[in-house]
């Protein structure tokens, strides 16, 4: 496989000929006229040529043929033997960006006690940002291609393991400059660039340098698509400007957005993250909302059911990382890993198969810092399923397209940039070694530390063979929805309606394509109806939970005082499992509510518990929107730095300097229309500000006021501030001391979302009563008893029947504060929150009184659907040990497996370079 | 200083404002006539219509309607009603904590690894708004119990009544100790960072911690032996409090939870021939046929918690309790809390539905932690001889909307609605209507 010292010979005369005839200079470039021989050529357009030749002048791929002579002046290279591939493209790297621009990786990495930031480094502690107009975190300006180190010493690792090209970009902050198609050679910066912008990487981790403004998932969200809203709206101003700037006040410059005008229009894409499903869909919601074309990253869930068909149909391109989630490698042994965490290790390779499968456009990136795993990691994929075509081609001309460079690289075709590695075997064989990589026509030969090398082991044999065949663990059932039928009829039920109609004894009733059609003694159960005997039991409507914080990434953006732009909708988690386990305790609805930082907080969601299902079908469509505000301690709390307010006067004065500063918001709005109705030319929409928005929302009566309380003073206080602004509070929540102000809070028309007995955990709790609820009642406020909590709420129903307790309430009235009373609090009465017909059928059935402590929930249907179900529940549980039994196994078997395959390869230089 | 010293007094005043008073001492004899007598003593059936004659602080005579009722007793006629002995709550911080975020307001947590001469009593405020609110639903005595870091101190059990600590004070029942964690990843309050290490590390560090334990224990045992208590140059409270731990009258009580740390504490115990009883337990359901073979009883939390890992069924909490009681454990059930105290009854109460019989659920809030404290023979049923703490309801006192109607406190009768809550309860419903 090395060259014959004659060919050298050769070859040496044929180097100083073209040193002397073509550049004259001095020193040991090579020349860049060569032909490949010998090879099988593996053009990455689907063909293959056995011992073809392919001629390479001045970097350009001249000719690909079998049968062609080398021409004369040209350096010979004898790959017999050897197989050529196009050179690889990692798509998306910071390779060549100076530490200084790279974000410390974390994913999977261990950060041992007070590393600080690590990896990357990074500047010094920006300022802290106290809102999206400080552009936090935000460097759109920095362009990769004016960034490149070519000195990085990561570029030899990559081209050793068969990169020639990656797209690369800075990747600290949340929008770190743009990217580049570069080739990973190069004496000079400039010679290294392809294509540049190519893509505006987005990421959503901020990075520890950057204080204040986001400081949560949802904020950092709101932060990026504001950003795109003023990019949006700074092109249209400039562009107007630009159009007739006479007489016209001159757009503000933007550092930052000026560089986003081409990606609001279109002309590049964005790089978007999404590595788990919800991720993914997460990514595409926002693409589609500010309309940008959007390339998803991360991408290792992609097997998830329907995924790559969603992103097939859309043609929303994704980066796979080939950085496969893996087990610590010190981890606890007797650690319970759950269910999840292992299945996604385990099915995580088959994401590009499936991808494959459904026609989904893709391409493979590194994501670590060992590029020889990133072909292991290729392997696991083909294992998996992947034809190794369509890996090649994710490597190659698949991600050459997708940033629109596939007309110079990705294959080995004539007049394409002569990048092209040659290997001793199959590319994706295990043991394969990289031979040559010829990046730009420059040639890098790892032939001598194969020598040194050279002695085979016993794996490196027998390469394919000793992988491992894949064997795909099936999955267990899902806990719930337990079952789904078109027609179910619920027979001899003690059911508590919630409504006038109050308790029906031996009631049936019958719900048809998720609706109650009917409900009596004498409802007959229809030919092939799902019948469930109830006798002895009983029915609720399902339980709506209206202050909570389940199945929500973030809950608070705490860096500023009004944080209206943020929404939970942004950061659901379908996937929380304290979904299932609050659907265990009869809950169907849930108000999932940003938390108490500050004044005026993030808006809401309200979500059905339709536990597993992707993001956005838990909404409860239709319910009209909401948000949180928050008085008393927890606003006003030290911080560091501080933050206004500092005190309850404070509070208030932040909620009315926000609505006047809204009031001003809809006054542009109105001079816009007015212009609009005038005729008046070259007006634009003003600028859409997602805080503002919110705010003037409510102003409008469109979004519902649920504000955190404590003290009755600060309850007042609130009312008079929404009075003076004409708006109602929706709801007083935890609303503690209500019962002092009762009077007060019914004649404003607010409700109150209270706790059942909780106290004496602080100062502003200490005057909590057990019978607030039923006080307030007392005096015409509507009463909803609320969970705040992932355990609280498996038991509201309990916590209802305390006001039975303190302050003698009925058991109707008891039911209706975590039933009826909250769905008309969020304005979902409609459709939920009692039994009644053409309602939406979220039932509740009971093994005991309800209003016991003794009730327990033996089934609950969101829709007609039993999403919830006792006995389900125990026989899939049982099912679900045994995947997760069998997972395990698999792992210890993979992990002993390996042990000894480790030997010193192609990863041992970049073992040295990771510092290790 | 000054600005911590203002606000302390301010506290004090927020604290007396109000305040309930203890019941008067008990002059005459009591006797609760008429009510159904859940006594609680194993086999016994229930006394309708029964009599319970009450005389200095102790029930004196507990039978059906033909009891004899001693002349010039004060009787309270409880027909139709059910006489209980009184909840216990073994794990609380009764007295040691009013308002949770305010931290001055806590005494349950001392500084240091090392402090079994530290006891609960010294610090339990007789007049913590908590108390009377606490036993309005039945729960006449707990445990006030120190939670620090090792050994924490001493549990002190007392009477939910009384003017000073000494008129509430029974004993120090326990003394504390928190197992060490094993811990690869957490968050360490004391320097507010998220840590994240090796096993090795972790394990090396946790096994540090119970060798320290042991060694304290050795020299415990070594210091008993010698005579250096009369010396004050050479005496040692620590080690002197660990004296009733290491001659078996007073067991650890170790706050341990995961299945790990649970049969390593088994593991030590029978190691350092010590008692030991396991407070929290929230996975020994998962090893309770271990638990059961070993004999160690166990005080559980909140039944109304959350799986401890994210693949256990959706109801682990609450069938915990009947695993137990299905695999012989002794236990009991308890808050661990202060202002939540009173919901006792329903923490046992949850696990019904769930395969805890019910009179089972009962027990462990009676009868089960007087066992296990050893203080049965003054506690936890209602016989003859045993100290008068009790309770009438007009149901089923596990239920949520039964009614407490009377409390007895050591022979004190004690109204049930003088507390804190129905006080601000009935002041704000007879607010005038606007």
């Amino acid at each position: 496989m090395r060259f014959s010292n004659q060919r050298l010979a050769i070859a040496a005369l044929t180097f100083s000929l073209a040193l002397g005839s073509v550049t004259g200079a001095a020193g040991q470039a090579p020349p860049r006229y060569f032909a490949i021989t010998g090879a099988q050529i593996v053009t990455g357009t689907g063909e293959t040529i056995d011992g073809g030749t392919i001629i390479v002048r001045d970097g350009i791929i001249e000719e690909v043929r079998a049968d062609i002579a080398v021409p004369a002046g040209a350096w010979e290279i004898d790959a017999t033997g050897l197989l050529a591939y196009p050179g690889l493209i990692d798509a998306m790297s910071t390779l060549g960006m100076p530490s200084e621009l790279r974000a410390a990786r974390t994913g999977g990495g261990r950060q041992r006690g007070g590393g600080g930031p690590g990896g990357g480094g990074g500047p010094d502690a920006a300022e802290r940002s106290w809102g999206p107009e400080d552009r936090p975190a935000t460097f759109t300006w920095l362009n990769a291609a004016d960034e490149l180190d070519p000195d990085d010493s990561r570029l030899a690792t990559w081209r050793q393991a068969g990169f020639t090209t990656a797209i690369s970009s800075p990747s600290l902050g949340l929008f770190p400059g743009q990217a580049a198609v570069i080739d990973l050679a190069g004496e000079r910066p400039n010679d290294m660039v392809i294509a540049t912008p190519v893509a505006l990487p987005v990421t959503f981790t901020k990075g520890r340098q950057f204080p204040g403004y986001p400081n949560s998932s949802m904020g950092v969200i709101a932060y990026v698509k504001q950003l795109f809203l003023d990019a949006q709206y700074y092109d249209a101003a400039w562009s107007v400007y630009a159009g007739s700037p006479s007489g016209r006040e001159r757009p503000e410059y933007d550092k930052a957005l000026e560089p986003m005008r081409a990606v609001v229009r279109e002309d590049w894409p964005v790089l978007l993250p999404g590595d788990l499903a919800k991720e993914v869909r997460r990514a595409m919601r926002i693409a589609r909302e500010v309309g940008v074309q959007p390339i998803v990253y991360g991408a290792r869930e992609a097997y998830a059911p329907g995924l790559a068909e969603e992103l097939a149909s859309t043609g929303v391109p994704v980066l796979v990382n080939l950085d496969w989630p893996a087990k610590d490698s010190d981890a606890d042994p007797e650690a319970d890993e759950s269910l999840a965490t292992l299945r996604h290790r385990h099915r995580a390779p088959t994401a590009p198969a499936v991808l494959a499968e459904a026609g989904a456009t893709f391409a493979f990136y590194s994501g670590s810092d060992k590029p020889g795993d990133t072909l292991a990691g290729a392997r696991k994929a083909i294992q998996a399923g992947l034809d190794p075509d369509d890996a090649l081609r994710a490597f190659t001309l698949g991600a050459a397209e997708i940033f629109g460079v596939d007309d110079r690289i990705g294959s080995i075709q004539p007049g394409k940039i002569a990048n092209i590695i040659l290997t001793d075997g199959d590319l994706f064989a295990d043991g394969t070694r990289v031979h040559t990589t010829i990046v730009d026509g420059h040639r890098f030969a790892f032939d001598d530390e194969m020598t040194a090398d050279a002695e085979p082991t016993e794996d490196a044999e027998t390469p394919a063979a000793a992988a491992p065949a894949f064997e795909l663990v099936p999955m267990a059932p899902a806990l719930g929805p337990a079952r789904h039928d078109d027609v179910t009829v619920i027979r001899n039920a003690t059911v508590m309606t919630a409504s006038d109609a109050g308790t029906m004894e031996n009631a049936s009733i019958l719900v048809r394509d998720g609706k109650i059609a009917a409900i009596g003694t004498d409802v007959d159960a229809p030919d092939g109806a799902h019948v469930i005997d109830a006798a002895g039991r009983y029915v609720t409507p399902g339980i709506i939970d209206a202050h909570s914080h389940i199945a929500a990434e973030s809950i608070n953006e705490g860096s500023v005082s009004v944080s209206s732009m943020v929404g939970i909708e942004d950061v659901i988690d379908p996937y929380d499992i304290a979904i299932y386990r609050g659907l265990a305790g009869g809950v169907t609805t849930a108000n999932v509510l940003h938390g108490s930082a500050n004044p005026i907080g993030g808006k809401n969601a309200v979500i059905k518990l339709r536990w597993g299902q992707d993001a956005d079908s838990l909404l409860l469509q239709g319910a009209p929107p909401g948000i949180k505000f928050a008085l008393g301690e927890n606003t006003k709390r030290a911080r560091t730095p501080q933050r206004y307010p500092n005190s309850r006067m404070g509070v208030k004065d932040v909620i009315r300097q926000a609505f006047l500063e809204a009031q001003a918001y809809q006054a542009e709005g109105r001079r816009y229309e007015q212009a609009l109705a005038d005729g008046v030319e070259g007006v634009i929409p003003p600028r859409r500000d997602l805080k503002l928005e919110a705010l003037a929302e409510i102003l409008e009566g469109q979004r519902l006021v649920h504000s955190h309380s404590y003290r009755a003073d600060e309850i007042l206080q609130l009312l008079r501030a929404a009075e003076e602004f004409g708006f109602r509070i929706a709801t007083f929540q935890h609303v503690l001391e209500g019962y002092r102000v009762a009077d007060e809070i019914a004649e404003h028309g607010a409700g109150a979302s209270t706790f059942s007995d909780w106290w004496a955990y602080k100062v502003e709790a200490y005057e909590a009563i057990p019978h607030n609820a039923s006080l307030m009642t007392d005096r015409g406020v509507r009463v909803s008893i609320n969970s705040d909590s992932g355990e609280e709420m498996r038991h509201l129903n309990q916590e209802a029947a305390k006001s039975m307790k303190w302050g003698g309430m009925g058991r109707e009235a008891a039911l209706a504060m975590v039933t009826i009373n909250p769905a008309i609090q969020l304005g979902i009465d409609d459709w939920v929150g009692s039994v009644e017909v053409g309602k939406d059928a979220d039932l509740v059935l009971w093994a005991n009184d309800p209003l016991s402590v003794y009730g327990r929930v033996d089934a609950t249907m969101i829709d007609g659907i039993l999403w919830f179900d006792r006995e389900h529940d125990a026989a899939v549980q049982a099912e679900r040990d045994e995947e997760k039994k069998k997972l395990m196994e698999l792992e210890a078997a993979d992990d002993s497996d390996k042990q000894p395959r480790r030997r010193p390869t192609r990863d041992s230089a970049t073992d040295q370079e990771a510092g290790r | 200083m000054k600005r911590l010293a203002i606000f302390v007094v301010s506290l004090a005043v927020i604290v007396s404002v109000g305040a309930v008073a203890p019941a008067a001492a008990q002059e005459d004899v009591v006797v609760l006539q008429g009510g159904m007598i859940h006594t609680l003593v194993e086999g016994a059936e229930v006394i309708e219509d029964g009599v319970v004659v009450i005389q200095d602080g102790r029930i004196a005579a507990v039978g059906g309607s033909d009891t004899a009722i001693p002349a010039g007793a004060q009787v309270v006629d409880v027909s139709g009603q059910h006489l209980y002995p009184g909840f216990f709550d073994s794990v609380t911080r009764l007295g040691l904590t009013e308002i949770g975020a305010v931290a001055v307001t806590s005494d349950f947590s001392e500084l240091g690894d090392n402090n079994p001469h530290l006891e609960a009593a010294s610090a339990v405020h007789p007049a913590s708004e908590i108390i009377p609110v606490t036993r309005a639903n039945g729960t006449t005595h707990a445990v006030a119990a120190p939670q620090g870091n090792g050994i924490s101190g001493q549990g002190s059990l007392i009477h939910l009544d009384g003017w000073t600590v000494e008129e509430m004070f029974v004993e120090n029942v326990y003394m504390v100790v928190r197992w060490p964690n094993l811990q690869t990843r957490g968050f360490d309050r004391a320097t507010f960072t998220v840590f994240n290490r090796s096993f090795a590390e972790a394990k090396e560090e946790y096994e540090t911690s119970v060798a320290d334990l042991e060694k304290l224990l050795e020299d415990a045992r070594r210091y008993a032996t010698s005579d250096v208590r009369d010396d004050p140059t050479q005496r040692n409270f620590k080690l002197e409090a660990l004296a009733p731990v290491l001659n078996g009258d007073q067991p650890l009580l170790v706050a341990v939870n995961s299945e790990r740390g649970i049969r390593d504490v088994i593991a030590f115990a029978e190691r350092n021939d010590v008692k030991v009883v396991i407070a929290g337990g929230r996975e020994a359901w998962r090893i309770a046929d271990e638990v059961a073979a070993s004999g160690v009883p166990v005080i559980l939390g909140a039944t109304q918690s959350l799986p401890s890992r994210e693949d256990d069924p959706y109801d682990a909490p609450y069938a915990a309790p009947g695993k137990l009681h299905a695999a012989g454990v002794k236990f009991a059930i308890s808050t661990f809390n202060a202002s939540a105290a009173r919901t006792l009854p329903y923490e046992a109460a949850t696990a019904v539905p769930y395969g805890l019989p019910a009179e089972e659920a009962l027990k462990a809030i009676t009868r089960y932690p007087a066992e296990i404290m050893g203080v049965a023979a003054d506690l936890g049923t209602v016989e003859a001889g045993k100290i008068a703490n009790l309770f009438v309801a007009d149901g089923d006192p596990l239920d949520i909307a039964t009614q407490v109607t009377h409390v007895v406190i050591q022979g004190r009768l004690i109204d049930p609605y003088d507390n804190k809550h129905d006080n601000s309860y009935q002041k704000y419903k007879a607010r005038p209507r606007r």
